[in-house]
This record gives C-alpha cells, structure tokens and sequence, in this order.
C-alpha cells in the first residue's frame, strides 16, 4: 500500500511536468494547428536563462525568474517573425521543418554558451530541498511547486480562453484564418502573440522546473515528447485536456516501473499512446464527430 | 530547345547518377562513403515523399522500418548463418510487412494525431531494439558481416556501392513510372480529400495500405543496403533524429515530387558532410539553412526549378490547398465547450 | 678516377638525402614543422560533453606543448571531426580523417558504439589509435596493433564496483544500469563476474539518460533489501535515484563509476547536504578539477576557451594527450607510424599527471588498470581506497 501511494504521488508530480510543458503545446496549437517542435527549446531557453541571471549573475530569485520568461517571450516573437511567418502559410510539414530548423539552432547556440561549463548544470531549488512529509510518504516540495504551478497555469489558461478577447481571437484564428482575417482580426499578430506566449509557459516551466530536471542542452527533448504525447492524449485542443492527459501519463509510467519492472516505464506511455489513439482517435477531451472534406 | 534540355530535370538527374556512378573511380574511400549513404537516402526519401508526399500520411516511423530493415538483414545473417544475398530481400519484405500494419492506425487518424501514433511506433521499436536483447543483441549492437562480392570479383567497398547505385536508379524510375500512374494519381485523390476519392472509387483501406507498403518496402530496401555498408548495427542510428533528416529531405526537395526527393536527399547528405567545416557550431549552421529553405522555398527546391529552369517539367502534386489559410470546412458535429464562439466586433 | 669516386659520392649523397626527403613525405600528416592528429567524437548532440569538451582538453594540452617549441621542432595540430555519437557518423569521420585530411595518427573516440564501429576501418588503414573516453572492451580486446587506450574500461571498471561490495561485507547486491551502449557495456561484463563468482543481484533496475525521477527504482531497491548498490549511470540519473531513494529513506552503499566521479557537481545536483555520505566512485582524475592542483590547466582552459569551466571531461583529455605527447616524443625525430607504435613499448609505469594509478602500455593495449575510489568528506574529495581484482 506504501508502494502504491508512493507510486500515485510520483506519478502526480511527475504528470504535473509533462502536463506543463502539454500546456504550451496547446496554446500554440489551439490558435495555429501547428504544433511547435522547438517548444522543448524554449523550455531549455528559460532554463538557461534563469540560470545565468540567478546561478552566475547573482541576482534574486523573482527577477531571475521574470527575466527568464521575459526572455523566451522575446525569443518567441523572434523565431515567429523570422522563422514563421512566411512559412505558416504553406502545409504542416514545412512548418514543422521550420520548427525543427529552430531547434536545432537554440540548441546550438546553449550548447556553445553553456555547453563548456560542466556536464548537468545545478539549479537551487525554489524552496527548501528537503522532503515533506504527508501521511506516511515525503515528497519533494519542489515538486509541489510545479504541480501547483500547472494548475495554476492551467486555469489562467482557461479563463482566457474563455473570457477575454485576445483568447477568443486565438481560437477564431485557429478555426477559419480566412473568416477572422474577414471579422477584422490581424491574424500575424495574433500568431506572433501565441508563438511568444507558448515561449513564456516553456520558460517559466523551465525555471520551476530546473531543480528537478537539471540544466543542459538537450533536457527538452525528452520533455517535449512525453508533453506531446499528454497533449495528444488529452486532445491537444484541451486546456485541462493537456494536464489530465500529463497526469494519467505519469501515473502510468509509475505504475508499469513500479509494479512490472522499471525497463518498461519509458515505453508503457507509448504503446499506451498508440492503442489509445487507434482506437480513440481525437484524445480524451477532443473534439469529436468531426469530418474533414 | 537545346537550352531547355541541358537545365532540365533529366539533365540534372543525368548527371547526379552518372557522377555516382564514376565515382569509384576517382574518389577517395571517404567520398565514395558519403556517396553511397547519398544513395540510400534517395531511396528512404523517395518512399518517404510517396507516403507523405503524394498520400499526405504525416508519419513518422520511416526510420524505425529502416531499422527494422537493417536489423532484419543483419540478423538473419548473424544468427542463421544466411549470406547477405539471401539476407536483404527477407530484411526488406519485413520491413515493408511491419510498416503495411501502420496502415490500420492510419484509417482512423489523420495530421498530427496520426504523427504521434507513428512516432510511438517508433519509440516502442527502439525500446525493442535495446531490450530484446537475445535476439538484437541490445544497445550495445553488434559486428555485421561483410557481403560477399566473390562471384562477381569486385572489391567489398565497390561492390555494395554499385548494389546500391544500381538498386537505387531502379527505384527511382520505378517511381518515377508509379507516380504517374493510376496508382500515383490515386495516392494524390486521397490526400487532397479522403471523401472525394472515395467517391471516385477509390478504397481507401487498399490505397492506404499501398502507401504504406510501398514507403516501407524503400525504406526496408535502404535498412538492408545500410547493414550491408556499415558492418556494424546498433539502435541510435534508427532514432528520432534519423526521422527529422529524412523528413527535411523530403520537405527541402519538395512534397510530391519525385525529383525533389533526390535532390533534397543529395543536397541534405552533401550539405551536412560540408557542415563538418563548421565543428562545433554546424547545428546553428543546420538550423539556420533549415529555416532558410522554408521561408525562401517553403514547397522545395523543385519549385524554384521549375519556376526558373525551362525544361523542368515534371508534373507536380502539390498540395494545392495550403492549410493555415484554407482550412476545411467542418461539415458536421458538435463542437466542446470551450471552442471559439467569434465574438464580432 | 678521383673524379668519378667524387661524383659517385655526391650522387650517394643526394639519393641519400631524396630517400630521406621521400620517407618524411611518406608519413601521413607529418611536416618538418608540425604534425597533424585526428580525432573524432560527438561535437554536438546529447552526449557532445564526451567528445567536445574531451577534445578541447587535448588541445589545451597541444597548446601547452606547441609554446614550449613542440615535440622535435614540430608542432602539434588537432583536427577534429563530428561523429554525432552514431556509427554511420563515426565511420565517415574516420574516413575523412584518414583518407582526406591525411592526419598522421588518432587521439579519439567519445562514444563506445560508434568508435567500436570505426574499429574495422581504423584497424585497415593501420592510422595509430589512442582511445581518449570511449570504454568499451571492444575496442582494444582483441587487440589491435595499432590501437591503445589510456582510458580505464568498463570490465575492469564493473570487477572493480563488485569487488568494492565485497570488502565493505555487503550481502544483498543490487544494479541499476542505463541500458544504452554505455552501460550496456558496463552491465555484461559485470553480469559475467557476478556468475563467475556465483553470486546473484537481488535487484536489477533500470534508469534512462532522461529520467526525471527515481522512486519507483529506489522502492524496487528497497524491497529487495539491497546493501549495496552498483549504479551504472550518468550524472541526472544517478542524482535523481539517490535523491528519491533519500526521499524514501533507503540508504545502501552507493558505488559508482567514473562517468559520476565528479562528487561535489553531484551532490549539487542532488541538491540535498550530505546526500553522498554513503557514496563512493570509481575515478580517472583523483581530485576534483577546483583542487589548487589543476590550477594551471584551469588557467590554460580559460586561455583558450574563455566560457569553459574545468571539468573532469577536460582532465580526461589532458591526460590522453599527455601519454600521447610522450609517446611522440619517445618516437624519435624521424617519426614514422611503425616508430610511434612501437614507441608505446616505452610507457612503462608512467607517472601521469592525472592519472591516479601508473600507465603501462608495454606489452599491453588497455595501458591504464587502476581504478582507484574517491568519496565526499566535507565537501573535499578524498581518495577512499583501491581494490586489488580477485
């Protein structure tokens, strides 16, 4: 029963990771139907920055941290104007390939900044390092933190949304760009605008993240893989979709490492992910019943 | 007219394959390397462009067929003692087996949701690649041995260079033929409305299934050709960033062109070589070309060809409705609650 | 008569001096002034920090030896190239280095797989070899004639880790190993001693590169009731398993390798005071690279690469290079690949700089067998003993 709790809670906390980084996925994607494969990037981007303003640079943790998702706000408007833009006028692929060419250059550039500095960087956690306890399980407060903050995020997500109007000019923007260009809406702005606040969510999910994942080039990918998964797996057009979807993929991992064996946790999720699929193809909180012609 | 014909498209493929075909001859055994990995991935692109392409199936597991592709024929060879000859159509015809079944997914999902089915798929071959460790012998891979070329008294190096370059101008013009068959056109129907070639009679479920198989089998084909060159198999070669290279092949070429696979293989292979100039910055330098060519040439290469060259005459398959701007209608159903009612203003 | 004798002599001496000229034309990569040496090893992807920042070690070392005139008037040139960590990568690089930037020998090789598949090729065009990180036996075992390594491998590595166990009395042994090529190549051979032995692990666990929590391992390792835990991992994974199983309030024996040989970067990471105490690892850099000892290649690191911290993947390339420079140096002025290979003959219980243990590469390919263990106390790391193999 102490392995189960334990296991649930792991699960949660972890799920709480791959339901943040989902989150930007969705936002990105709910107003472009592109999804952003430079988005494990931009997480590392905020990662890295913080690290420089707060681990290098001294200075206190809450400008770091605003800095830093200042920072991959700025990076996102950057990579739209001049990576996007033209692009997201033409098919999926090219747009992906756009994203992918993206990647590869803030990879590079964390590589030969950061890259000499040792192999993981440290980053000091928000709060303090040791366990708490609740009933009869400790869990670490950071963790506690991130999962807090995808909740949060999350339903600053839904409320806007659903009640402010740059929210619903998103998801105008998504459904028919033709019509919203017709209603008057600046649709280049619009996609500027969400390609920079997917940026923002990475980097703050970065920053909180940082103690937990640690800081390298590289500690994206893996992240954005399981947090497309989540997103696919909750709808990819669902706000509470993507956490729910974090969730249950965190769990799952647990339970398959803690109760099979601990080879199977990285490849559970995604047979999980390809069964779910086949035979529920538009995710948990999907949109359902459509058919495109 | 003689103008036409020297910058034409059959130009440039006449003299792409007749500089790899004399390349033995003059090339140091680091450039015949490179061009015989240039070979391959014109075969992985051209499969790739005929599921992508022409059937708009966005998958993302061609490099773990290939995988499966290279380990079949390695491991025949390992654990049943067959010669490489025997080795290579199996390996090939069960790549192109697995990847058929990827059609079934595929019935039902479409874009970025059939994207992540495949890209599991993938993921879970890796993970098979790693654990089975009796039979795949793990991460850890595994000496191959090298092809024969006794009966036909040709170096080992040369030998499977010719294999491939011969192996690769059949499937190109093989191809080349298909595309512009009933088959081709077919492929096409589907991809620019699933409901409207059906309506033309054309089944889905068998169409599908050939796009799968065809782009499985060249991938399979390149995975046995691929064992062959290297004598040496392990996962990391089949992984995510095998899939991205073959993916921007097809992209930079150009989508639904069989031209553009080749040149966006060749150009990829020789680019990523002369990248090497760069050591340690040659990701930024990647990067920034990939992002060059979308937003200078976001439908490939091959547009630019035609546009400017006058005897390029291909017939392209575009897509012609370009997505972000023209999405498709939504004809029936409902929508969940948090979908956009357009406020006007 | 006189006449002819002194012609003849002059004609001697002049085919004399062409035979000279043609054999120091012969050599691959070798000019009056400099030699050229190849080396190849992930400068970029995941894992680039074995080869990039390895490399850049040798080349501080290179450095060094170029302001001091060089080995016999000729300096030393590092030509790299990127293998990504993949064999196609590896067998291209090789052959670049080889057969299109002529280098006169090799000081390389980041990741096991893709050096064990370069082998074959390196092994063909008979370019020396010296194995700078990559740890898998394969690549000298069997030898080749032309391939050294200054590296310690994983079997001698994973003997090691058990027999640790051993004399510290633990009953119940446990691994965790990533299970890439890495430590896959770690893990076999440690299975092979643990049977040659008779002995059997309680648990035997798994953690990826990427892994971002360990409590279901360390619940796994808990129920088991292991003593002493094998870890075969990286510095993330590693960190997270002992963070989690602290969590879990399990504490066995922790006994690592040299990829975790860094101790205080790893409780920094851990984040946690005095989470190593149980923690011993197996080291080729017996200090930590802020130790007042390796104050000059701190400075020399930072001369050339200003952004850079000295890291033990530094000191791994300095020490290749410096066995390297030796070998060089023992090979004589008129250099010749046969000269060089055979001068390793000459590395006879070498004192390195770096090195913990003595380097012997007469008679022997694996030239570096000492593993030595380091730990934590205060913050300083100490050295905490050595095993002798039974």
């Amino acid at each position: 029963m102490l392995m189960f709790s334990y296991l649930m809670a792991t699960g949660i906390t972890t799920g709480a990771f791959y339901g943040l980084v989902a989150l930007g996925i969705v936002i990105v994607y709910k107003a472009t139907e592109v999804v952003n494969l430079a988005h494990g990037e931009l997480f590392m981007v905020g990662g890295m920055l913080a690290y420089t303003c707060y681990v290098i640079e001294g200075l206190p943790y809450v400008p770091s941290l605003l800095l830093a998702v200042a920072g991959a706000f700025v990076v996102g408007i950057i990579t739209e104007r001049v990576a996007y833009r033209s692009v997201l006028k033409h098919g999926l692929a090219s747009v992906l390939v756009a994203t992918i060419g993206v990647s590869f250059i803030l990879k590079g550039i964390a590589r030969y900044v950061w890259g000499g500095k040792g192999d993981y960087l440290s980053f000091p956690p928000l709060v303090s390092p040791e366990p708490l306890q609740f009933g009869n399980i400790m869990i670490m407060a950071q963790q506690l933190v991130v999962l807090v903050a995808a909740l949060v995020v999350m339903a600053g997500l839904a409320l806007f949304f659903k009640r402010t109007r740059a929210g619903k000019w998103m998801q105008a923007t998504a459904s028919n760009p033709k019509a919203a260009l017709l209603c008057g809406l600046r649709i280049d702005r619009i996609y500027m605008y969400t390609f920079a606040v997917g940026a923002a969510v990475a980097g703050a999910a970065g920053v909180l993240m940082a103690p937990l994942t640690l800081l390298y080039p590289d500690v994206g990918f893996v992240l954005f893989i399981k947090g497309l998964a989540a997103a696919v797996l909750g709808g990819i057009t669902s706000v509470p979709g993507a956490v729910v979807g974090g969730l249950l993929l965190g769990v799952i991992e647990q339970l398959a490492a803690g109760y099979v064996h601990s080879s199977v946790q990285d490849v559970v999720p995604f047979l999980v992910i390809m069964f779910a699929l086949t035979f529920l193809p538009t995710g948990l909180f999907g949109v359902r019943g459509l058919r495109k012609i | 007219m003689p103008v036409q014909a020297l910058v034409g498209h059959r130009s440039f493929l006449t003299l792409l394959f007749g500089t790899l075909l004399v390349l033995p001859a003059v090339a140091n055994q680091y450039t015949l390397f490179v061009g015989n990995l240039m070979l391959l991935y014109i075969i992985l692109a051209l499969g790739l462009n005929i599921l992508v392409g022409f059937s708009g199936q966005l998958a993302f597991a061609n490099a773990a067929i290939y995988g499966i592709g290279a380990y079949g024929t390695a491991l025949l060879q390992v654990h049943l003692g067959w010669s490489f000859w025997a080795a290579a159509p199996v390996g090939a015809v069960l790549a192109m087996v697995i990847g058929t079944l990827l059609a079934i997914p595929a019935l039902r999902l479409s874009g970025i949701f059939l994207a992540l089915a495949t890209l599991a798929f993938a993921q879970a071959t890796q993970w098979v690649l790693w654990h089975w460790q009796s039979v795949t012998f793990g991460a850890g891979g595994f000496r191959t041995p090298s092809p024969s070329f006794s009966w036909f008294a040709i170096k080992q190096d040369y030998g499977i260079y010719f294999v491939s370059w011969v192996t690769t101008v059949t499937l190109f013009l093989f191809t080349w033929r298909i595309m512009r068959s009933r088959i081709g056109r077919a492929f096409v129907a589907m991809r620019d409305g699933e409901i409207a070639a059906q309506s033309l009679g054309i089944d889905l479920l068998a169409y599908k299934a050939m796009a799968f198989a065809l782009s499985s089998f060249y991938a399979g084909v390149a995975g046995a050709l691929y064992s062959g060159l290297l004598g040496y198999m392990s996962p990391e070669g089949f992984d995510l960033f095998q899939m991205i290279i073959q993916k921007a092949m097809i992209v930079v070429g150009g989508l639904g062109s069989v031209v553009g696979s080749v040149l966006g293989a060749a150009l990829l292979v020789y680019i990523m070589e002369f990248l090497r100039e760069f050591k340690s910055t040659q990701e930024i330098v990647f990067g920034v070309l990939l992002v060059g060519f979308m937003v200078f040439q976001p439908n490939g290469l091959v547009v630019f060809m035609k546009r400017w060259l006058p005897g390029w005459e291909e017939p392209m398959h575009l897509p012609e409705r370009p997505q972000a701007i023209s999405k498709p209608d939504v004809v029936e159903g409902t929508t969940s609650g948090d979908h956009p009612v357009v406020e006007r203003t | 008569m006189k006449q002819l004798a002194s012609t003849m002599g002059v004609a001697l001496a002049f085919a004399c001096m062409a035979t000279a000229g043609a054999q120091a034309a012969d050599v691959p990569g070798v000019t009056d002034t400099e030699i050229k040496v190849g080396t190849f090893g992930p400068l970029t992807g995941p894992v680039y920090i074995y080869g990039k920042l390895t490399m850049n070690g040798v080349e501080v070392y290179f450095n060094k030896l170029n302001e001091k005139g060089g080995i016999h008037g000729r300096k030393l040139v590092l030509v790299r190239e990127d293998d990504l960590c993949k064999p196609e990568g590896a067998i291209a690089a090789v052959k670049k280095l080889i057969y299109e930037d002529k280098v006169f020998a090799i000081i390389g090789g980041g990741c096991s797989n893709s050096t064990l598949a370069a082998r074959p090729e390196i092994e063909k065009a008979g370019v020396p070899f010296h194995v700078f990180a990559a740890v898998a036996d394969g690549i000298v075992d069997p030898p080749a004639a032309n391939i050294y390594t200054t590296q310690l491998t994983a079997t001698i590595e994973s003997h090691a880790q058990i027999q640790w166990a051993l004399d510290r009395g633990a009953k119940k042994l446990a691994i965790v190993s990533q299970h890439d090529a890495w430590g896959r190549s770690r893990y076999e051979p440690m299975l092979q001693d643990l049977k040659r032995r008779g002995l059997q692990v309680v648990a035997d666990e798994e953690v990826t590169v990427d892994q971002n929590d360990g409590t279901a391992q360390a619940l796994r390792l808990k129920s088991s009731g292991a003593d002493a835990v094998m870890l075969l991992g990286y510095p993330k994974a590693a960190a997270v398993l002992i963070r989690d199983s602290i969590k879990i309030g399990y504490k066995p024996i922790w006994i690592g390798q040299t990829a975790i040989q860094d101790l205080p970067a790893l409780q920094g990471l851990i984040g946690i005071d005095g989470s190593l105490a149980n923690f011993v690892s197996i080291t080729t850099i017996p200090g930590h690279p802020d130790n007042p000892q390796y104050a000059e290649w701190r400075k020399l690191l930072k001369n050339t690469f200003p952004n850079d911290e000295l890291s033990v993947f530094n000191l791994m390339g300095i020490a290749a290079a410096e066995v390297f420079g030796k070998v060089v140096d023992a090979a004589g002025k008129e250099l010749t690949r046969e000269k060089f290979l055979a001068a390793y003959n000459t590395i006879d219980n070498f004192k390195s700089s770096i090195y913990p243990g003595p380097i012997t590469c007469k008679g022997q390919h694996k030239c570096n067998q000492s593993p030595a263990f380091v730990k934590l106390d205060n913050n300083n790391v100490v050295f905490a003993g050595t095993v002798v193999l039974k």
